[in-house]
């Protein structure tokens, strides 16, 4: 790894946002390929803020922060990206289901997912079955993400597949769930295609089912 | 045996003559509005149709009244500060009903506004021209803070602006308490659970502060956790000073409701999530532990009050640390959460701490469950916890909304049977 390059990576396992757009543009203007400070700096970091978080040595607020570091030095990075033609590795459409407007572990899932090089759509909370319809329409996402903190909206996740159906296009879209009160049952239970307990890992799922 | 007494032999970690019950002492042990109506319909409290006051508007809780106690056989009160979550008094009720139809009565101040979405908004103080501070979305049961976030200036933040909603008590608020305990005292043979405010360092439903027309300082809740990190000084001096204002506060109130209260209310900050805490134990003995100790220490040096602490979720490796600081008391023993096993707790902290709640899951049996399966964790929770005294029986966190009312009946229905001492399931 570059000297640039790992202070990317540092700099966003560290939090540091200031030193993360420095680094991201210091990168560019060193010629480094947009294609490569996205993979070997950004993603790489968040791949490793994402294993220490499931191994306990990183909490909400080191993962929050870090996500934010490497949002800034995506913001940067995006234009450069789509004008060199690089693709995301996949489109995920997410937001907090009906009656419920809990958006933390929803927001942190987003930025994983983006840490890990997807395209993200975020409809935001109380999403009803009909706007992730049309979002699943006008985006033709790989994935759709569906979060819940309340026992009382989770009713509104096995609608919403059902809207998915109904409207014809659940086959083409991998639906994930994820919430406090979801578990692994409940998203059998309603036909989710998969369930994360927290956002690191829900970010290496959406990628094990694109592959 | 009387309720005061069953209580304090459960604190004193003896076997009373039966295990104690609580329902609606605290804001975290209640009941939702809808199914406090359900309950008492079931039980024939009431005449159908007969309204319940909401007496926490943001949860939405209902009012437990003393018939309901007496018909459960529950053996606390409570008595909690004279203001809600949006800064109202509880006081010139009117009739409302909620998105699901249950008929209520709700403060005077209850003064809300529906938007374009069908949502409804409500208003600080109950003043409709500040901007909304709480939102129920269409069909809800509960209202969320609105977030209201200035633009955060590092420079010039202070810490003050956090502290808006932390001053010296009011000789009104002081009368107020006064004359609740003494009431409760009086009027009834049962412990009483005081919830003085002003004690929670960090409670991120707190942080919002719904009750204030213009919050300044950090509000928002992904910035506040971040702050713990980034602005970690800034929220020590918070804590700080909220701690020195609250312990002149309990000074003044003891003066005032003095041992007739058998257990104070100190924190609803929550330290866990599902699968982990919050924070690490370092975090927590760098940033909370010091604050929370010279609270509990204030209390155990001026008074015999037990101190009662709730958080959810997965919190195991901070309990070391919680009763370090002092807690009496940990509700509600969240033991779907990793980590939480009732058996195993009891074994390793039951000597130390009081368990509150661990019964029936909240988040899935109760809701989704069966009334047998009610029976079984209600039955596996006096198993685990009983056994010696230092267990309250509650439900884990308030009683949600669309929790079938054969699920409820159940839930009491078993406790009834099965509480008394020794324990035999």
């Amino acid at each position: 790894m570059t000297e640039n390059m790992t202070t990317i990576y540092n700099s966003i396992i560290e939090g540091a946002k200031d030193e993360t757009l420095v680094s991201v543009q210091q990168a560019l203007d060193a010629g480094l390929d947009p294609g490569k400070v996205l993979n070997e700096g950004m993603i790489s970091a968040m791949k490793e803020v994402g294993r220490l978080f499931e191994e306990g040595e990183f909490f909400v607020p080191e993962m929050l922060i870090a996500a934010r570091a490497m949002q800034a030095g995506l913001g940067i990075l995006r234009p450069l990206l789509v004008d060199s033609g690089i693709e995301p590795v996949g489109k995920v459409v997410i937001g907090t289901v009906k009656g419920d407007l809990h958006d933390i572990g929803k927001n942190l899932v987003a930025m994983m997912m983006e840490g890990a090089g997807f395209e993200v759509i975020d409809l935001g909370t109380d999403v009803s079955p009909e706007q992730f319809v049309e979002a699943a329409k006008a985006h033709q996402p790989d994935i759709i993400g569906m979060s819940a903190l309340l026992t009382t909206t989770m009713p509104s996740m096995e609608a919403t597949i059902k809207a998915l159906q109904e409207a014809g296009v659940r086959k083409s879209i991998k639906v994930l769930v994820g919430g406090a009160p979801v578990t692994d049952a409940f998203a059998d239970k309603i036909k989710a295609d998969g369930f994360s307990p927290d956002a690191s890992r829900a970010a290496n799922l959406a990628k094990s089912l694109l592959t | 045996m009387n309720s005061r007494e069953r209580v304090r032999l459960a604190l004193e970690h003896r076997e009373p003559d039966r295990i104690p019950l609580d329902l609606g002492a605290g804001f975290q042990t209640g009941m939702h509005v809808s199914m406090v109506y359900a309950l008492r319909q079931a039980l024939e409290l009431d005449d159908p149709g007969t309204p319940i006051k909401v007496i926490e508007p943001y949860q939405m809780l209902g009012e437990i009244k003393i018939d309901l106690l007496d018909a459960l056989g529950a053996d606390l009160v409570g008595v909690n500060p004279p203001k809600t979550m949006f800064g109202y008094k509880n006081e010139g009720w009117k009739p409302w009903t909620t998105f699901d139809g249950t008929p209520v009565l709700v403060s005077e101040y209850f003064n809300t506004q529906v938007d374009q979405n069908g949502d409804l908004l409500a208003y600080p103080e109950g003043d409709k021209s500040v901007p909304p501070s709480g939102r129920m979305p269409q069909g809800g049961f509960y209202f969320d803070s609105i977030i209201r976030q200035e633009p955060i200036d590092d420079v010039n933040l202070s810490v003050a602006d956090n502290l808006e909603e932390f001053g010296l008590i009011s000789d009104e608020d002081l009368a107020f308490f006064g004359r609740e305990v003494d009431r409760l005292y009086i009027e009834t043979d049962r412990a009483i659970y005081a919830n003085f405010g002003g004690t929670a360092i960090g409670d991120i439903a707190l942080v919002p502060a719904p009750w204030l027309k213009h919050p300044k300082g950090i509000r928002d809740i992904e910035e506040w956790y971040i702050s713990t990190l980034t602005r970690r000084n800034y929220v020590y001096q918070i804590f700080e000073q909220q701690t020195e204002i609250s312990l002149q506060n309990l000074a003044k109130i003891f003066e005032v409701v003095g041992n007739k209260v058998q257990i104070v209310f100190l924190t609803g900050t929550d330290f866990g999530a599902q699968d982990r805490a919050f924070m690490s134990p370092k975090t927590y003995r760098d940033l909370y532990k010091p604050f929370h100790k010279a609270i509990n220490d204030w209390v155990h040096e001026n008074t015999t009050w037990k101190t009662f602490m709730h958080s959810d979720g997965a919190i195991l490796s901070l309990i070391p640390d919680i009763i370090e600081a002092g807690f009496d008391i940990l509700n509600p023993i969240q033991w779907t959460a990793k980590d939480m096993e009732l058996k195993l707790l009891k074994e390793r902290f039951g000597d130390q701490l009081v368990f509150w709640g661990g019964s029936v899951d909240s988040q899935g049996t109760f809701p989704f469950g069966t009334p047998e399966q009610v029976r079984a964790e209600v039955l596996q929770s006096i198993r685990d916890l009983a056994p010696g005294g230092g267990y309250i029986f509650n439900s884990i966190h308030n009683i949600q909304p669309g929790t079938p009312i054969e699920n409820l009946l159940a839930f009491y229905e078993t406790i009834q049977e099965h509480r008394q001492y020794p324990i035999v399931t």
